[in-house]
């Protein structure tokens, strides 16, 4: 069984992010729906990364429950639905990009 | 050109459905329609399409499940079936865009859901079970008729069946169990 209590939610430290959500956040910085998510994706990461369908609606789903990012209002009858990364969301990416640097700063570290 | 064909798979055999579905594909073969036991395909390029099944959350009609096949719809994967909540999609081969980023977290979601579905269907059964028994119980009560003999003989019929339908599910979702244990280990390593 799987149990969240708010104090896991609240706490983001030490926590790493999957690829596609960090991908998506940094490609939410300027509006755009599934598809374009997808695309941006793909484009930065030079092709490699290709996000399933259904990878991104999850990722979507709990990052909007988390207000990491929101949906644009849209017109009633539009099924497309565009999202855009919020203050919180930046915060996160800022968080993780530290913690991405310190692990490649060591990787070279030892490596080369 | 156009076939049908009629085929009966049973809900834990949805693997063995989707492979059949992809293997047609293959040969040319691309699925356009799908209900309980029906399917049709038209002849088309082999392997346009891959073909997968997925299980809903909720009722095809429901809020979340329109948005979440809009969205589907939106990044290039049609539905081109339906069995309650069991759903047929397809997309481009080349799209690619089924292949799941994180393998071990898909499978768990997808073997979840399925985990969750089996256990409902369980306990509606041992309810049908118990039901059925209590029914011959208090036939036991009454003077024997026609009428009671008739009762009596659909509740032991009922039981009966339901019982095994209860055992034959327990190979499948003992698998399952195996497979959410599976992929818990995987995500050790993989994020």
């Amino acid at each position: 069984m799987l149990y969240i209590t708010q104090s896991d939610m609240n706490n983001n430290e030490n926590k790493v992010l999957t690829e596609a959500v960090f991908y998506t956040l940094l490609a939410l910085f300027s509006p755009l729906h599934g598809y374009g998510i997808m695309q941006e994706t793909e484009k930065m990461s030079h092709g490699r990364l290709k996000l399933s369908a259904g990878t991104l609606y999850g990722a979507i789903s709990t990052m909007l429950e988390k207000d990491w990012i929101k949906a644009l209002p849209s017109e009633e009858d539009s099924r497309r639905k565009e999202y855009q990364i919020t203050a919180l969301g930046k915060s996160v990416v800022k968080t993780e990009l530290a913690r991405l640097e310190e692990l490649v700063e060591n990787g070279k570290k030892i490596i080369e | 050109m156009k076939k049908n064909v009629r085929k009966i798979f049973f809900v834990w055999e949805y693997e063995k459905e989707e492979q059949w579905l992809n293997k047609k594909s293959e040969e040319g073969w691309q699925l356009v329609k799908a209900t309980i036991g029906k399917y049709q395909f038209e002849s088309g390029i082999p392997n346009e399409y891959t073909y997968r099944l997925e299980l809903l959350d909720k009722s095809l009609n429901s809020k979340e499940s329109t948005s979440y096949l809009n969205f589907l719809q939106d990044t290039g994967i049609e539905m081109v079936g339906q069995c309650k909540q069991w759903i047929y999609l397809r997309c481009k081969t080349a799209d690619g865009r089924f292949e799941p980023n994180n393998r071990a977290l898909y499978d768990l979601t997808h073997v979840l859901k399925i985990q969750e579905f089996i256990s409902n269907t369980k306990n509606r059964l041992v309810a049908l079970i118990a039901l059925s028994i209590c029914g011959l119980l208090m036939l036991d009560r009454l003077e024997t008729s026609n009428l009671t003999d008739f009762i009596r003989g659909i509740c032991t019929g009922i039981s009966l069946s339901t019982s095994f339908a209860v055992l034959s599910l327990y190979p499948f979702s003992k698998r399952i169990n195996e497979k959410v244990k599976a992929a818990i280990k995987e995500l050790y390593t993989y994020e």
